[in-house]
């Protein structure tokens, strides 16, 4: 690790000023602040789309901001690129990888900047350089092993090395703990311990309680692309920094359901997962009940309804609709079931842009007879079914006829809800229902869930807005790491009982 | 995402499809062939003839069946490299076995049966294995059908020996190319017929449902209870069925089971397809497209023919064409988003 040791003048490392950043008429970055000192930890928090990543591939060169200056080292940087960041000394470990899977270690490590003579690899040299880094940072690792052959954790560190490689002088950390043992976060820990020493900054994004506790210094909050506080982790409580997170007043926005809890409608047993997102997980749904499942990001919570569903492969464990076993679930079968999903991800897996609202919202029931007789569709019959359903639901404009990708998030989720109405459904399955739809249209698909409820069905909310499935639901299961970590019903279910199995983290107490 | 946000992506900032602009590329096509028809007129009268003209809708109704078979794959994002070859492959089997069955001497009707049935049935086959490997395995359907593009020729050259297959009976080549349904040649009226039932079929049945909206999103396709796999094996069958359709037509217009029959057909069918604004992204194209395509590049072909321009640069053309029509249509999904 060559750290630089020249001692930065006053004034923080890296000062951002009104930092905006748009995305097709979404603002992700909305004049964000934001300093960090050598040597200090700088913890980055918000919820999912807060604009927490947006920041940090402005600050590393991924992404060019709208507005806002940066200044680095005292001086402006403008038009940063990555390979200009990492010129200056700005080093960033993203969650997705930025390593290539055919290559060993040593050769990601040098990368685009290759130790060579005359055009030629110098080999040994590098594989020296690779071996005393990775010793350094005490990782075990073998730099030269490929790396599709290592397992996530091991991609991790030697995302780790890779960006440690040259002179670093800003640090930036997404989540790196997520893949790593409790053993491996304890050498990152030690690590960070030591590049605070040498006088590098750090940004450290994470939503883990007890990781701001361990390495904070201070801790800035973002929500909605914009700037809250910035704090001293000293002396905020966790609380505090919860509230500020999320800062909402939850009562105004929830519907309030008569939840009617019948027989139990889906019955998951033992069910573990091909990727083992999920694993041993005992889980059941009652009609005319909410049944929430809450949960980080990456805990499994939407990996189980979408085993349920048919489009995650299941190894083991079983699952009952309506008492009856369902083995081998897929989409088509399942619908035939009356289990309906509702994706998260509503442009890659829920609509045909280009397609008319009418074939969208048709799309699941062409197998039906009121849709198509032999093969042949009924047009008309389709015409006036989906113009009466998406009526009902208040589709702004209501021509059926336009595409689906003219249309604003909550109408694109209406065209969605608009299958729930097309045909038998007893189960719907909700993957995050609300994400990237407006205030207005969130209301609208509680109440659409409020009359599901009420007519009898069964529905799942898969949410990572702790508030909503706290709201919505009436039994609250909370996950993590791919297992049940609790099942809350009514009184208990409170946002410090779900918070405290959310952050139960099990960090080894000597890191601090 | 807190409900303190504002609405975020409200209609406003979605850009109003701009409508002369779509009309303009909807004009474009037809703009292009009537200037190309006087472009060639200009240098040789001929071109105008009745009896060229005639000959050029005869030569678009074979390639445009064989660019509605491109069309059907492409739609589903796929693809199909082994179209020409298969044309080879299905004259020679369907040459052949008309051959031997007047050699053990059926009567005029079992023959020509035996000649459809090896020709469609070799077509089939050969749909069934692109789709299979494409839709239950998984490979690009670039790569599969390259494959099968080999399989195709060397079948078709070994079946021949490498030589035209004589013996195609009168009756036969009299159905699929000399005779005519009032008045309007066999070949041209065949190709309206297969036109017209495969746009309803595109438009007013499930299958054809299904094709657009697995072009469009094939992952929502999935999710949405289609059976994906089931119809992208069905769908290259379709193409292979009309690609045997189009060899068994042109088998009887040169009167034996030939080779090398196939030869610039994948490419052209292709540039059909593209040309007449099927979109390599899927989800984009239908009969009215591929009859267009097929229309420009006969009229491309055959002035060039008529105007003596050399048949390598004939090639030049053609590659070119379908490079353009790619980027035009990249263009276009561009301006879109």
């Amino acid at each position: 690790m060559d750290v630089a040791t020249d001692q930065t003048p006053a004034g923080p490392l890296l000062a951002l000023r009104g930092i905006s950043k748009r995305f097709t008429g979404i603002r992700a970055l909305d004049r964000v602040d934001l300093d960090v000192h050598a040597g200090e930890l700088h913890v980055l928090f918000g919820e999912n789309g807060a604009g927490k990543s947006t920041l940090i591939n402005v600050v590393s060169g991924t992404f060019a901001s709208d507005e806002g200056t940066m200044h680095f080292g005292g001086e402006e940087v403008r038009h940063l690129t990555p390979q200009r960041a990492r010129a200056i000394g700005i080093s960033p470990v993203f969650q997705e990888f930025s390593l290539v899977p055919s290559l060993t270690v040593e050769e990601n490590l040098f990368l685009g900047r290759e130790v060579t003579s005359g055009g030629v690899l110098h080999a040994r040299e590098m594989r020296k350089r690779a071996t005393a880094l990775i010793d350094e940072l005490g990782f075990d690792l073998d730099p030269s092993q490929r790396v599709d052959d290592l397992s996530r954790a091991h991609q991790q560190m030697a995302e780790i090395a890779k960006a440690l490689l040259g002179r670093v002088r800003l640090l930036i950390l997404d989540e790196p703990t997520a893949s790593l043992t409790e053993r491996e976060t304890g050498r990152l820990f030690e690590l960070i311990a030591r590049l605070k020493n040498q006088d590098v900054g750090l940004i450290y994004v994470s939503h883990r309680m007890r990781e701001i506790r361990a390495l904070a210094d201070r801790v800035t909050i973002l929500r909605d692309g914009r700037h809250i506080r910035t704090l001293d982790a000293a002396t905020s409580t966790d609380g505090e920094l919860v509230e500020l997170m999320t800062g909402r007043k939850i009562d105004l926005l929830y519907p309030t359901i008569m939840h009617k809890p019948d027989k139990v409608m889906v019955d998951v047993e033992n069910l573990t997962l091909a990727d083992g997102s999920v694993r041993d997980v005992n889980f059941h749904a009652r009609a005319g009940e909410i049944t929430g499942i809450a949960g980080l990001v990456g805990c499994g919570k939407s990996e189980l309804i979408r085993a349920i569903y048919g489009i995650e492969p299941i190894v083991s464990g079983m699952v009952r609709i309506d008492g009856l076993p369902y083995e081998f679930p897929a989409p088509r079968r399942s619908l035939k079931h009356g289990i309906a999903y509702f994706p998260a991800n509503r442009v890659a897996e829920g609509l045909a842009l280009s397609r008319p609202i009418r074939e969208n919202a048709s799309m699941t029931v062409l197998d039906l007879p009121a849709f198509a007789r032999f093969g042949v569709l009924r047009q008309a019959a389709e015409r006036i079914k989906i113009q009466g359903v998406m009526e009902a639901l208040q589709l702004r404009p209501p021509n059926i006829e336009r595409t689906a990708g003219a249309l604003s998030g909550g109408n694109r989720q209406k065209v969605m809800l608009g299958r729930a109405l097309t045909r038998e459904l007893t189960v719907f399955l909700f993957d995050e229902p609300s994400v990237g739809i407006d205030v207005g249209a969130k209301l609208e698909v509680y109440e659409f869930m409020k009359r599901l409820v009420e007519a009898g069905a069964a529905v799942i909310v898969v949410s990572s807005e702790l508030p909503e499935v706290l709201a919505l639901s009436k039994r609250l299961y909370v996950m993590h790491h791919g297992r049940i970590a609790a099942e809350l019903a009514d009184a208990e279910k409170t946002e410090q009982n779900v918070l405290a199995s959310f952050f139960r983290e099990h960090l080894v107490a000597e890191v601090a | 995402m807190s409900d303190l946000e504002l609405s975020m992506t409200s209609e406003s900032t979605i850009p109003k499809k701009s409508f002369p602009t779509e009309w303009l590329w909807r004009a474009v096509l037809p703009i292009a062939l009537i200037a190309l028809l006087l472009g060639f007129a200009a240098v040789d009268r001929s071109v105008l003839s009745p009896g060229n003209l005639l000959n050029i809708a005869q030569q678009t109704s074979y390639l445009a069946l064989f660019a509605m078979a491109q069309t059907v794959v492409i739609l589903t994002r796929g693809f199909d490299l082994a179209l020409g070859p298969a044309v080879s492959m299905v004259s020679v089997g369907t040459a052949l076995a008309m051959a031997g069955a007047t050699a053990a001497g059926h009567d005029p009707s079992t023959v020509l049966l035996a000649g459809l049935g090896a020709g469609f049935g070799l077509g089939i086959a050969c749909g069934l294995f692109n789709g299979m490997v494409i839709a239950l395995l998984g490979v690009n359907p670039f790569v599969a059908t390259l494959g099968s593009y080999n399989v195709a020729i060397g079948v078709a050259t070994t079946l021949s020996a490498g030589r035209p297959v004589q013996g195609v009976p009168e009756l036969f080549s009299q159905l699929f190319y000399g005779g005519s349904i009032f008045g309007i040649p066999a070949a041209i009226s065949i190709t309206l017929v297969i036109g017209l039932v495969l746009h309803l079929m595109l438009g007013r049945t499930v299958f054809g449902r299904s094709l657009y909206i697995i072009g469009t999103n094939p992952r929502a396709a999935a999710v949405a209870g289609l059976p994906v796999k089931r119809i992208l094996i069905a769908t290259y069958v379709l193409c292979s069925t009309l690609a045997a359709l189009g060899a068994i037509m042109m088998t009887a217009r040169t009167g034996s089971g030939e080779p090398n029959l196939g030869g610039s057909l994948s490419l052209q069918a292709i540039a059909g397809a593209v040309v007449g604004g099927t979109s390599l992204a899927g989800g984009r194209g239908g009969v009215g497209t591929a009859v267009l395509g097929a229309l420009f590049v006969t009229i491309l072909s055959n002035g060039m023919n008529l105007t003596r321009i050399d048949g390598y640069i004939q090639m030049v053309v053609l590659g070119a064409i379908v490079i353009i029509g790619v980027l035009l249509d990249r263009l276009r999904l561009e301006r879109r988003q």
